[in-house]
C-alpha cells in the first residue's frame, strides 16, 4: 500500500468525501493524470473500494493528497509540463498552417451561402464576378485586401466546401443504408476516398502553383476553397440519381444527366472565378499587391486554368460519382480486409 | 491492402511511394544527362552573373527531379522497407 511511504496515517478521512479541488484550472478530465506523479494509480485503486461515491477517480484523489506539498509540486510540474507542451504545439501548428487567414474563409452568412449554393448551380446569369477589395484598409497593411464572404458574393469560402464534403459523405453512406447495404466501416470507406480526391487535387494544385509561380498565400487557400465547390455539384448529382433510380447507382439517363449538368455548371463557375485569381490583368494602378505576369506565363496560366477546369474537375466529379456501393461493397469484402 | 482502386490511404501512401521511387532512381548520369535534363547543364554558360532559367517549365522540371533524388534518398529507404514489412506481414 503506498499510503504507508508518507509515515503519516491519514487519519482525516473527511477531506475524502468531499473532494474539493483547490486549483482552478486543473488536469481535464478528457486527459491522463500528470505523469510525475505517480501516486496516482495507488490512490486510483484504492479510492473505489473506499466507498466513494464521487464523479471519478481523479476527484477523490485530489481530495486525498492535495494537502501533502510533494504531491502539490508534482501537480505544478505537470501542469507547467503540459502548458509548454501546448504552447509548443501551437506554435508549430501556426507555423503550417495559417489559422487566422484560415478564420477569413469561414466569415459567412446564411444569405451569402445561399446565394453562393445557387450561384454554383446557375452561374450563368451572374454578371459581375471580380471580388472586391476594401480601400478602408491602410496601403501599408498587405497591399490588397479582399472583402470577406460575408460581404461579397464572389468571394470564396471554406464554409460551403467543408460541409459539403460532410454532406456527401453521409449521403452516399445514407444511399448505401436505403439499398441495405449498410456497414460500418462504409462511412469509413468513403470519408477516405473523399479524402484521396482532396488529397490529390491539392497535388494537382500544388503542382500547378509551382509551376505557374503563384506565390501568395491567400491565393493557394483560394484554390483549396475553390476545389471543394464540386462536392455541392456531387451532392445534387448523387441525390437525383438515387431518387429516381431507385438507388441503383449513378446510371442511366437521367443521372449522367444531372452529372453533366453540375460538371457544366462547376466548370464555368470555376473558369470566372479563378480568371481573377490566376489572371489580375486590369486591377486598379498602383496596386503595390499585384505582380505583373510575363506573358508567357500568361498563356501558361490561362491553360493550366482552362485544364484544371475541364479535365480536372471532370475526372474527380467521375470518381466521387460513380462508386455505386452496389458493387463497390462486394469487391471490398472479398479482398480480404 | 487495396491496391487496384486506392479509396483509402493505405493505397495512396503505397501508390505515392511508387511514384516518388520512379523519380528517385533516375540515374543522373546515364540517363538525365543524355536527354539535356542534367543540373549541370543548366546555369554552364553564365558561371558569373548566375543567370539561371529558372521560371520556365523545364528549369522548374529539372529542379523538383534533383531536388526529389537528393532529399528523398534516404527516407525512400526507410519508407520502402516499411512497406515490405508490412506486405510480408500482412499480405
Amino acid at each position: 500500500m503506498q499510503r504507508g511511504t508518507y509515515g503519516m496515517p491519514p487519519a482525516n478521512s473527511p477531506p475524502l468525501h468531499h473532494p474539493v479541488p483547490q486549483h482552478i484550472s486543473q488536469v481535464p478530465n478528457l486527459r491522463s493524470p500528470p505523469p510525475p506523479a505517480s501516486q496516482n494509480g495507488g490512490y486510483g485503486q484504492q479510492s473505489p473500494p473506499q466507498g466513494q461515491q464521487a464523479q471519478n477517480p481523479y476527484m477523490a484523489q485530489f481530495g486525498g493528497f492535495m494537502t501533502d506539498p510533494t504531491a502539490q509540486m508534482g501537480l505544478q510540474m505537470g501542469q507547467s509540463a503540459m502548458k509548454v507542451g501546448q504552447d509548443y504545439v501551437e506554435q508549430n501548428f501556426n507555423r503550417y498552417v495559417n489559422v487566422s487567414a484560415l478564420k477569413h474563409y469561414f466569415n459567412v452568412s446564411n444569405s451569402y451561402v445561399t446565394h453562393k449554393l445557387l450561384l454554383v448551380l446557375f452561374p450563368w446569369r451572374h454578371r459581375p464576378w471580380s471580388r472586391q477589395q476594401t480601400h478602408s484598409s491602410d496601403p501599408s497593411a498587405r497591399g490588397t485586401e479582399f472583402l470577406p464572404p460575408r460581404e461579397d458574393v464572389n468571394s470564396p469560402d471554406m464554409y460551403i466546401p467543408l460541409m459539403a464534403f460532410v454532406t456527401y459523405v453521409l449521403l452516399t453512406t445514407l444511399i448505401a443504408g436505403l439499398n441495405g447495404k449498410f456497414e460500418p466501416q462504409l462511412l469509413g470507406m468513403t470519408f477516405s476516398n473523399a479524402s484521396v480526391v482532396i488529397v490529390l487535387e491539392l497535388l494537382v494544385l500544388w503542382l500547378g502553383r509551382y509551376f505557374l509561380n503563384i506565390s501568395s498565400e491567400s491565393q493557394i487557400y483560394d484554390l483549396v476553397a475553390y476545389s471543394g465547390y464540386k462536392f455541392v455539384g456531387v451532392i445534387v448529382t448523387i441525390a437525383v440519381a438515387a431518387s429516381i433510380n431507385r438507388g441503383k447507382g449513378t446510371g442511366g439517363w437521367v443521372g449522367w444527366g444531372v452529372f453533366a449538368y453540375t460538371f457544366m455548371a462547376n466548370a464555368f463557375f470555376l473558369l470566372r472565378s479563378l480568371k481573377y485569381v490566376l489572371l489580375p490583368s486590369d486591377n486598379a494602378p498602383g496596386n503595390p499587391g499585384v505582380q505583373i505576369i510575363a506573358r508567357g506565363q500568361r498563356s501558361r496560366r490561362t491553360q493550366f486554368l482552362f485544364v484544371y477546369s475541364y479535365v480536372v474537375q471532370f475526372a474527380f466529379m467521375w470518381w466521387l460519382t460513380a462508386l455505386n456501393f452496389t458493387t463497390g461493397v462486394p469487391g471490398k469484402a472479398k479482398s480480404g480486409r | 491492402m487495396a491496391s487496384l482502386f486506392f479509396p483509402n490511404f493505405g493505397g495512396l501512401f503505397q501508390a505515392s511511394i511508387l511514384v516518388v521511387n520512379a523519380i528517385a532512381i533516375l540515374s543522373e548520369d546515364r540517363f538525365l544527362a543524355r536527354i539535356g535534363w542534367g543540373t549541370s547543364q543548366q546555369s554552364e554558360p553564365s558561371f558569373g552573373g548566375g543567370m539561371q532559367d529558372n521560371t520556365s517549365v523545364k528549369a522548374k522540371m529539372i529542379n523538383l527531379i534533383s531536388s526529389v533524388r537528393t532529399l528523398m534518398r534516404i527516407p525512400l529507404i526507410f519508407l520502402n522497407l516499411l512497406i515490405i514489412v508490412w506486405a510480408i506481414a500482412f499480405g
